[in-house]
């Protein structure tokens, strides 16, 4: 039996060592950034949030912007309320939304009312139904003046 | 001694009861003898019952303050004696509780009103009373008799929720009403609004009929002012309707009386207001008057397309909550445009589009903007798209390397 | 390697070799053979280098392609959903009250939540998808056949506990229609025979409150995924035994080395990835609305792998306690299909086999599809 002839395999010319190594670290070098990647994300995410009661306590500004008696709105999402000034030192937030079909109120400083427009609802500072069709008081959120600002918690 | 007296009279009152009326009389004892009602319960014994509940009972009046009478005594003849005014006229009920209920003197420690008896007598009740119908309701017939409770007490026929079924007593009976030329508004109430909000929210500020009628000088508003009672609580319509065309008799036709409310909304069965009247109601009365129906064309065309945005704008609000992104700013602003929508549905009675127009303009504007802004976003949000191909551009390259990787080890091999 | 003399660094030998002396490291690497990630079993007597030599060059058939990749595909989404999911876990409350709104939190307002939430989403339906198929693969190569009978056994298991974990962890979200559709699923699950009522009790019983979402909760990251764990690791030990395919196959395809084969497995993860990612990004999840106990939205079907025994339970002529048993039968027979399914491999056998798999398959097509419609009503 004839023995084949046995052929010299020709493997292909190895790149010089430097180039390789060159290559080799930057591929490994990109394929890092995969880990990068991950870390970033995940790092991210995993930040935890002060958001959590620091989202519900809503700063209303300056108690020295309010004159006495003044009453402002304060748009806040789905709650906006309204912030009044009584006097020097106390101040009180009242939801801004009336209690009948949720039109915005609107607040009267002569007579210390906030007025729903929609209907002539009233309601006095303490919430309390004055005249109109809205069957339930309004609610309040608890305030607190740290170093000269308002927070109020919603 | 003296126990034993009295204890010998009570049997001969009670032997004499027996043999009078031939039943056996019940057996009589200290108990019998009540403060309010006295002996008078042993015979009436649902009327005492009754009458032990009332308001009444604990001031001091008793059975012998109306009817008279003695009513320490068994024996009828006695207790039925002179000054006994037995069953009073339906004609001179009134008169009879006015005795009391009209004395200020008496009245007054009470804080009670003593105009109940001046009002009755101008009211419809008082004046047929007084023409001869003696089925026209006096007192007791809302009050009832015995059992007589103050108004705020929920048993009481004349609490705020009892109303309607006490005078439905009468003006609910068909038969009743009609020989007296009279619609049964009663059942026509039962299905308004405002008996859903009495009875089925259980709201007491809810109109019951004494709110619009009055309770002792009961009558009905009169043309021409029947805008005043529902102004009453509908503070501001009534204030956009003074102010407007409708008001005050404008219509120029002789003989033509201006619209009031209940020329639109119903009187007694009244439903909540639908806005798509404002296209359809100016026509039941200005039906060739070009200028005024444009005038309500122009009103209500208003309200649609701001209605139209604002709920294009709730609809997108309601898209962005889905996916999610944060859209509290924007349900507040929803709230504001609904708001500004309401106003306008009021301010509808000035039947004045530039007053309308003030508020749906602003509404429609909010509408408009918040469109606007969250159309903003998603499209931000449709961007990562344009990301995800340059990921992908990434993650080729990536097999890319690794296949080179794996056929140098293949290799190696 | 470079020449003679010349040594690595030893400061980069060092530390290892440090290790080695105190514990052993071939051992610890071991554990990752048992779970998978080397089938071959490693002798821990020699040098942790050694040991990652020889598994390096370890011959293996070609597995990471095709049909075959199934199984390898199982693993590496099993492990994404770990990730994602302890991650998620950092911010889920699991009571009635927050579970909705602490994923929405999720996938709101933190940074990234949106991209995890869509992904462990995502990865749950490939990871069932791919599980089943697997099963359907075994099925069709005749892969069940002694000595291969365990293999089969812990596939259905893994598909048994996939599902379930897919159950559990729908109610999680806490959202109307995956609330309803637990219920709806909580329905069939009571219907059937002997089986049904004991799983009921362990999951929870009938109505789906607080307790109920404690349950699934404690369920769907812990209990479920050690048995995964557990028959994913008995699956190996099995290949060990019998093979990792038929050796006429591995003949014909060839073997490669086992580092090729980490190669290949990381491209499959890759491409695994990016598909994941696309789909988060084009298709995400949308939600709805919290759950209200009290009132049911339209339109609200059981998960879709249980609509067809909800078809055939609900909507069939027949009494619902004979299709139960008829479901629990068939569940048996397929768990127990090496033991009643024996005999020769002949062609025309095997091809009268697949014929009625693929018949019992339409079947159940046909009722699944049957059930969704009936719900559109």
């Amino acid at each position: 039996m004839p023995i084949p002839e046995e052929r010299p395999i020709r493997l292909p010319a190895p790149a010089p060592p430097d180039r390789r190594r060159f290559l080799t670290v930057l591929s490994q070098a990109f394929l890092a950034l995969w880990g990068l990647g991950a870390a970033a994300v995940v790092g991210a995410y995993l930040k935890a949030p002060e958001k959590r009661d620091a989202e519900r306590t809503v700063n209303a500004g300056l108690l020295a912007d309010y004159r006495v008696g003044e009453g402002r709105l304060v748009r806040h999402g789905i709650t906006p309320f309204y912030v009044v000034r009584l006097d020097a030192t106390r101040v009180l937030a009242l939801s801004a939304v009336c209690t009948h079909v949720r039109c915005i109120l609107g607040y009267d400083p002569a007579r210390r009312t906030l007025v729903c427009p929609c209907h002539d609802g009233r309601f006095d500072l303490s919430g309390n139904v004055l005249s109109g069709p809205p069957s339930r008081p309004l609610p309040g959120y608890p305030v607190s003046v740290r170093a000269g600002e308002i927070f109020v918690q919603v | 001694m003296r126990t034993a007296l009295a204890l010998l009279f009570l049997a001969a009152t009670a032997a004499t009861a027996r043999a009078q009326t031939g039943t056996p009389a019940p057996p009589a004892g200290p108990a019998a003898v009540a403060a309010a009602s006295g002996r008078c319960g042993v015979c009436h014994p649902a009327e005492r019952v009754q009458f032990e509940k009332s308001r009444h009972v604990p001031e001091g009046v008793r059975c012998v303050s109306c009817h008279g009478g003695d009513d320490h005594s068994l024996d009828t003849a006695i207790a039925h004696g002179p000054g006994y005014r037995g069953r009073p006229a339906r004609r001179d009920i009134p008169k009879l509780c006015a005795s009391c209920h009209a004395d200020e003197a008496q009245m007054r420690p009470y804080g009670l009103p003593v105009d109940q008896y001046a009002l009755y007598q101008i009211s419809g009740h008082g004046r047929r009373l007084a023409h001869g119908d003696d089925q026209a309701a006096v007192c007791s017939d809302c009050h009832g008799a015995h059992e007589i409770l103050a108004p705020r007490d929920p048993a009481s026929s004349t609490y705020a929720l009892n109303v309607p079924q006490t005078c439905g007593r009468c003006h609910g009976n068909t038969a009743l009403m009609r020989v007296r030329g009279r619609a049964d508004v009663v059942r026509t109430y039962q299905s308004s609004v405002h008996a859903r909000a009495l009875t089925g929210k259980g709201n007491l500020r809810a109109p019951t009929c004494v709110s619009c009628h009055g309770a002792h000088g009961a009558a009905p508003p009169a043309l021409g002012s029947a805008d005043k009672v529902c102004g009453q609580c509908h503070t501001v319509e009534r204030r956009y309707y003074a102010a407007g065309g409708h008001a005050g008799g404008s219509s120029g036709r002789p003989g033509d009386p201006h619209p009031e409310c209940v020329t639109c909304h119903e009187a007694h069965g009244v439903q909540p207001a639908r806005p798509e009247r404002l296209g359809t109601s100016c026509v039941m009365c200005h039906e060739g008057d070009s200028h005024r129906l444009d005038l309500g064309r122009r009103i209500w065309n208003g309200y649609r397309t701001a209605t139209g945005e604002a709920d294009k704008a709730a609809a997108l609000v309601a898209k962005a909550d889905a996916i999610p992104i944060p859209t509290e700013d924007y349900h507040a602003r929803i709230e504001e445009a609904h708001t500004y929508l309401r106003e306008a549905l009021s301010a509808a009675h000035s039947v004045q589009p530039e007053v309308v127009a003030g508020f749906t303009t602003r509404a429609r504007a909010v509408g408009e903007e918040v469109q606007k802004e969250l159309q903003g976003k998603l499209a931000n949000l449709r961007q990562h798209r344009y990301v995800l191909i340059a990921f992908w551009f990434y993650v080729l390259l990536t097999l890319f390397v690794l296949k080179r990787f794996r056929d140098q080890a293949t290799r190696n091999r | 390697m470079n020449g003679p003399g010349r040594q690595d660094p030893p400061a980069r030998q060092g530390w290892v070799d440090w290790l080695e002396q105190r514990v052993n490291l071939s051992e610890i690497f071991s554990f990752l053979t048992h779970f998978g990630l080397v089938y071959t079993p490693v002798d821990t007597r020699k040098p942790v280098r050694e040991v990652l030599h020889d598994v390096a060059a370890e011959p293996v058939p070609r597995y990471a392609h095709g049909a075959r990749a199934l199984g390898l595909l199982a693993a590496i989404l099993f492990g994404l959903q770990i990730v994602t999911g302890v991650l998620l876990a950092y911010y889920y409350r699991p009571t009635p009250e927050a579970a909705f709104e602490s994923t929405r939190t999720i996938v709101r307002d933190l940074p990234g939540g949106w991209f995890i939430h869509q992904m462990h989403a995502w990865g749950s339906w490939l990871l069932v998808a791919v599980i089943v198929l697997r099963l359907l693969r075994l099925f069709w190569e005749g892969l069940y056949r002694a000595p291969r009978e365990v293999l089969w056994w812990c596939a259905v298991a893994m598909t048994w506990v996939v599902i379930q974990s897919d159950f559990t962890g729908r109610l999680l979200t806490w959202d109307s229609h995956t609330y309803w559709g637990t219920v709806r699923g909580l329905e069939v699950v009571w219907a059937i025979p002997i089986a049904g009522p004991v799983l009921a009790f362990l999951l929870g019983g009938r109505t789906v409150n607080e307790d109920v979402l404690i349950r699934f909760y404690v369920l769907h990251l812990m209990v479920l995924p050690v048995f995964y764990a557990g028959f994913l690791y008995l699956t190996f030990a099995t290949l060990r035994r019998v093979g990792l395919s038929r050796p006429e196959a591995a003949r014909d395809q060839g073997t490669i080395h086992y580092r090729e084969h980490v190669y290949s497995m990381t491209m499959l993860t890759v491409g695994l990835f990016a598909v994941l990612v696309t789909l988060a990004t084009l298709l995400p999840f949308r939600f709805h609305a919290a759950a209200d106990p009290y009132a049911t939205p339209g339109g609200v079907r059981p998960p879709w792998y249980m609509l067809a025994p909800y078809a055939l339970l609900q909507h069939l002529p027949v009494p619902a306690w004979l299709s139960g048993l008829g479901l629990l039968a068939a569940a048996i027979a397929v768990l127990l299909l090496p033991l009643w399914l024996r005999g020769d491999d002949t062609p025309g056998r095997r091809r009268r086999l697949r014929l009625a798999g693929v018949a019992v398959l339409a079947v159940w097509l046909a009722l699944s599809v049957l059930g969704a419609l009936l719900e559109r009503r």
